[in-house]
């Protein structure tokens, strides 16, 4: 964790619903905290669970993967990929013994604005509550 | 990537927006230490014509290769921003936005957390546009022809606007003759003009139409390609019947060795036909066609000394050689208009429309008061000792829709009105029969519905609340078991005719077309549009179109509507004679391919398909993407285990910076 | 199974014109040893065996072959490669069917109905190899150990392999030669291994990890004997983008592992030869076991059965779990 002890959160958002979602928030001026970060792509499909692991070993206290609710992907199937193959990284994860509450999945639609603050504050809530460990963080960062 | 990037950051203050909560001169100050950073600027709105003169200025000026906007969210001003670069001759796609508005100065108060997060956000747009990669959108030529599939009142009227605007349009009917359902209707509500009076002149003119070539008794086989460059193959079905030289004149079905033996499909089976037919006699084209299933000579090889159609046929034109062609063309656009299937009441057994002839559907009762149909149109029925006119006449509404235990939870839209317009009918045929109609809802949402329905409630006929549950037979007459709800009281109802009133269901044979075009279904199982609002004649597969039932229950008025939006949705890449392939669209790394085909299987839009590419003298297997078919969606990528194929501008090598930037700034 | 039988298939199959070579078992030159064995005609497969030492799979080397480039207008080998497997190894083929990684009509597969194989550490441990060459064989309930000509029995519980304790499918699910007649399948123990970690407290789970992780020197053997690790280029060795540096520390294994857990999801056939190979002893067995349990149970699936399975990780049904989801 940071200096300041607040969790840092990367979130991976599909353009269609959550980000939009997210957009509608601000739009809304729905207040929720500033931790979150976020990284557009077209669809959670996209969402190599790779980057999952990549963002908690490149910083970040916790990861969030938002996408559209079933049925909802404007790719039509790319959610349920997505679902199948975080599902099993969440198993993954919490196997070798990462805190399960530092990975978050969600559906939140465009128009859920008020449902992306609630997931928003559950998942720094669960970051800062997880266990502090070193985790598998990098010495040394670069981009 | 050859040049080294040199990067300009563009923050925006919308108004106060921005500014209000973000400390932007902080953050300019901040961007400007980023690496690969030449240039930071703040301005009050970024998305004005000075704002953008800004950006431009630099570019030109200061040979900037790499812009970050830092305001809205990009899903506003995106496109925006990608012009204003274009227009100085850099690549549009060296662009990335971060959204320091919605996602930032309006969603935290506190300047100092907002501030942090903008540096944050602009880190990581800068990690990102470095890598970014200059992308060109294709236009490819598209074939100024169309395919219509169906020739009911959708399809015919889709094929006549795209024939009008002066397109080659391919007229696909699997039937022998075009007009679907609605020709085999007698009136039409509210108006209650004759069906086939409205129709028919649209059915000559859909056969006589230059730019029309109509197919009929033909199904569509194969078709390949994109939007723009569909390539169509159909199947002639042999018609064993010279069409060029058949006049149309029925000789051969009046002499037919087993001529009116066989129930005709457009009569729903009440009346009959012969082997040769034509199936109603504004049939077009008039043209007559063999059933092979029925026909003696094609199904034994012999029919008395010769078949007795050969020897009439005064054009010559019984052909039994015949087989079946196949025609093949090129077409930009395609429109789906496969129509419905009406519900089939056997899968309701309650209501013994198997077991009792007098049971019948909405569809056999349009047949049977058409003046052209069975019985001339005079509302008889035989009640097993003598044929009579109806006394009592009860219609059940809602047959096979809103209800779950058949699988339908959908309302089919139509029935309300049919039953109300039939229940007229009857009325104006039998002024003395007592009509009542079980209904669970009315609704009449059309134009002049509501009107017509009251209309129908003054002409003596009884509305009564509830479903029945069941019809039995009791001596001739048929006895309608109900419950009326409104007045809680049971009822055992007696009466000669029951008319269910089934509803419209998916086409039992839509699979076929599903796996031609790669279309889905709605939870109704009807054809999926490709948003329920705001693009509902489009389908994922971009290039094709859905008019009419095959999208949904409809009624006349609602399937021209749509006949004609998709119509005109179609007429979109044809007239433009190009279409745009999107530029941001996956690729894939053919040297690392492992040619497992995972992608392949995940694409929605097929636009993945294996290869064979020859690698060093062996021939190998990999994937290679249609970039007419791809969306960019970049499901694919995820489950490349070889991290092979890679949507542009959203590769791992652009995004791992990305989490890396947000990772490392406190 | 008899010997002479299996000798006298290897022959004629080795000797076939349309085959390149067949891949088998043969005895190792020390101790216990068995080594993979290449026949390219009958001469070369007259030592092929059969033994509970005959652990390895040899499914990994249909992908191995590196297909060198060819001089201009020289055709490429199509001959046909045979190979023995065990049930474990035939799902691998099995999977590297449904992944187009080899294809039917390339391979010869010769059926090993496997009454289960020998645990060569345990082997080593209890009965430490000699100078000599030493054999191992199949008693009604046991194994038999040949030293020098003289015969001890051993019970089967005390050197059976973890995992053909576990396994399901001892005989091949697909081939076109069976050596002999299935064996019958027998009850698989429960997993102690993999429920002694799922019963620690996360921060237990994470000490384990870490201490075994630690202990990765990044050969890549676990990788380099998959069956099914065979892509040409492993995005581990890429350097762009570098999901995982080069560099052996913590981190950097923890993701290695990670990754190469999770690559496998859906498609480990549980061959555990990743184990096997490990200099470090990781039991990354106990990662598989895991992954594939939660694949099998939560999803329905069991990667290796049906070649014309849709693949695991490019599939989904409707109604996948989503329990995890906000």
């Amino acid at each position: 964790m940071s200096a300041n002890n607040e969790p840092n959160i990367v979130a991976f958002l599909c353009n269609w619903c959550s980000y939009a979602g997210a957009d509608l928030a601000g739009t809304s001026r729905v207040q929720y905290p500033s931790n979150i970060n976020v990284i557009r792509v077209m669809c959670t499909g996209r969402i190599n669970p790779l980057f999952v692991v990549n963002a908690l070993q490149q910083g970040a206290d916790g990861v969030l993967v938002s996408g559209c609710h079933p049925g909802d992907c404007h790719y039509m199937e790319g959610n349920y990929f997505a679902r199948r193959r975080l599902g099993m990284l969440k198993d993954l994860l919490e196997y070798v013994g990462v805190d399960p509450r530092r990975f978050h999945m969600s559906w939140v639609s465009a128009s859920e604005g008020h449902k992306w603050k609630e997931v928003v504050e559950k998942t720094v809530e669960d970051a800062r509550e997880a266990r502090s460990y070193e985790g598998f963080r990098r010495r040394q960062i670069d981009w | 990537m050859t040049d080294k990037p040199k990067i300009g950051v563009y923050i925006c203050h919308c108004g106060i927006n921005i500014a209000s909560t973000v400390d932007v001169e902080t953050v300019e100050e901040y961007a400007l230490k980023l690496p690969n950073v030449e240039v930071a600027r703040t301005y009050s709105y970024m998305c004005s014509d000075p704002g953008q003169a800004l950006i431009k200025e630099d570019i030109k000026e200061q040979g900037l290769n790499r812009i970050v906007v830092a305001s809205c969210s990009p899903r506003m001003h995106e496109t925006t921003f990608r012009k204003a670069i274009q227009e100085t001759g850099l690549n549009p796609y060296f662009l990335e936005m971060a959204n320091i508005r919605e996602q930032c100065s309006w969603v935290h108060e506190e300047t100092e957390e907002a501030t942090a997060k903008a540096k944050k956000l602009i880190t990581a747009s800068v990690a990102k546009v470095r890598l970014l990669e200059a992308l060109e959108s294709k236009e490819v030529d598209a074939e100024p022809a169309a395919l219509v599939i169906g020739a009911g009142i959708a399809g015919i009227q889709a094929a006549l606007d795209i024939a009008d605007a002066g397109f080659k349009t391919y007229l696909v009917e699997k039937t022998p003759s075009v007009g679907g359902r609605m020709a085999q209707l007698d009136k039409t509500f509210p108006t209650l003009d004759c069906s086939a009076c409205i129709l028919t002149p649209k059915m000559v003119d859909c056969a006589s139409h230059p730019n029309i070539e109509l197919l009929s008794y033909s199904e569509v086989e194969e078709i390949n390609g994109f939007i723009g460059n569909f390539d169509i193959k159909v199947r002639k079905k042999a018609r064993y019947v010279d069409f060029d030289k058949c006049t149309g004149c029925g000789d051969c079905a009046k002499e037919c060795r087993v001529a009116d033996r066989f129930p005709s499909e457009f009569d729903q089976g009440m009346g009959n036909r012969s082997a040769i037919y034509l199936p109603f006699p504004q049939a077009v084209p008039a043209k007559y066609t063999i059933d092979p299933e029925n026909c003696l000579y094609l199904k034994r090889g012999k029919c008395g000394k010769d078949p007795k159609c050969q020897e009439v046929c005064g054009a010559g034109a019984i052909d039994f050689d015949q087989q079946d062609e196949f025609v093949e063309f090129k077409v930009g656009a395609i429109i789906v208009a496969t129509g419905f299937d009406p519900f089939n009441p056997s899968r309701k057994p309650e209501y013994g429309y198997d077991d009792y002839p007098n049971v019948i559907t909405g569809m056999e009762m349009e047949r049977l008061v058409s003046a052209s149909g069975p019985t001339g149109g005079k509302v008889l029925i035989n009640n097993g000792e003598e044929e009579i006119e109806p006394k009592e006449v009860a219609f059940i509404k809602c047959v096979g829709s809103r209800d779950e235990s058949v699988g339908n939870e959908y309302c089919s839209r139509v029935c309300c009105m049919y039953t109300a317009k039939q229940a007229h009918l009857i009325r104006e045929k039998l002024p003395d029969a007592n009509i009542r109609i079980y209904y669970m809802d009315v609704r009449a949402f059309g134009k002049g519905y509501e009107e017509f329905y009251d209309r129908v409630r003054r002409e003596n006929v009884r509305y009564i609340r509830g479903n029945p549950s069941e019809i039995f037979k009791r001596g001739n007459k048929l006895i309608v078991k109900a419950e009326n709800t409104l007045t809680s009281t049971p009822v055992e109802d007696e009466v000669d005719l029951v008319v269910l009133g089934v509803g419209l269901e998916p086409r039992a044979e839509m699979r076929e077309i599903m796996d031609l075009l790669r279309l889905s279904q709605s939870g109704d199982r009807f054809f999926l549009e490709a948003h329920p609002k705001l693009r509902p004649v489009d389908t994922a597969t971009e290039g094709v179109y859905l008019a009419g039932c095959c999208q949904g229950p409809k009624d006349i008025p609602d399937t021209v509507a749509q006949a004609k939006g998709a119509a005109s949705s179609a007429m979109i890449p044809l007239a433009r004679g190009k279409v745009t392939i999107d530029a941001q669209v996956a690729e894939v790394n053919e040297a690392t391919c492992r040619g497992c085909g995972f992608c392949v299987e995940i694409c929605p839009y097929t636009a993945i398909e294996m290869v064979t590419v020859n690698r060093f003298g062996h021939e190998i297997e990999v994937a290679r993407v249609n970039e007419a078919l791809c969306k960019g969606c970049g499901s694919c990528s995820a489950a490349c285990l070889s991290d092979s194929v890679q949507p542009k501008s959203f590769r791992d090598r652009q995004i791992l910076p990305q989490i890396a930037a947000l990772g490392v700034i406190k | 199974m008899e010997l002479e039988k299996l000798r006298e298939t290897a022959a004629e199959i080795a000797a076939r014109d349309d085959v390149k070579y067949l891949i088998g078992w043969k005895k190792g030159s020390y101790g216990y040893r068995v080594a993979p064995a290449f026949a390219e005609d009958a001469e070369g497969a007259s030592d092929f065996i059969f033994s509970p030492l005959c652990t390895a799979n040899l499914a990994t080397y249909l992908t191995l072959v590196e297909k060198l480039p060819l001089p201009r207008g020289q055709e490429p080998d199509k001959r046909k490669v045979a190979l023995m497997v065990k049930g474990c190894d035939s799902r691998a083929v099995t999977q590297l069917l449904v992944e187009k990684g080899i294809h039917r009509e390339e391979v010869i597969i010769i059926g090993c109905p496997c009454p289960g194989m020998v645990d060569p550490d345990l082997l080593n441990k209890k009965y430490p190899e000699t100078e000599e060459t030493a054999e191992l064989k199949w008693d009604n309930d046991g194994f038999v150990i040949v030293r020098d000509g003289e015969e001890t029995k051993v019970p089967r519980e005390e050197l059976l392999d973890e995992k053909c304790q576990l396994c399901r499918y001892p005989n091949p699910v697909v081939s076109d030669i069976m050596l002999d007649d299935p064996v019958k399948a027998w009850e698989p123990v429960e997993d102690e291994g993999v429920k002694e970690i799922e019963e620690k407290a996360v921060e237990g789970r994470w000490d384990y990890w870490q201490q075994e992780f630690s202990n990765c020197i990044r050969c890549y053997s676990c990788r380099n004997v998959c069956p099914l690790c065979y892509c040409q280029d492993c995005i581990l060795d890429r350097q762009n983008p570098d999901w995982v540096y080069r560099s052996v520390n913590f981190s950097e294994n923890t993701a290695f592992n990670i990754a190469r857990a999770f690559h496998l999801a859906g498609r480990c056939i549980e061959c555990g030869e990743c184990e096997r190979v490990c200099p470090a002893n990781i039991p990354l067995g106990k990662i598989n076991r895991k992954l594939a349990r939660e694949v099998r149970d939560k999803y329905g699936f069991e990667p290796g059965l049906d070649p014309d399975a849709e693949p695991f990780q490019a599939s989904y049904k409707p109604d996948d779990p989503e329990d995890f989801i906000l």
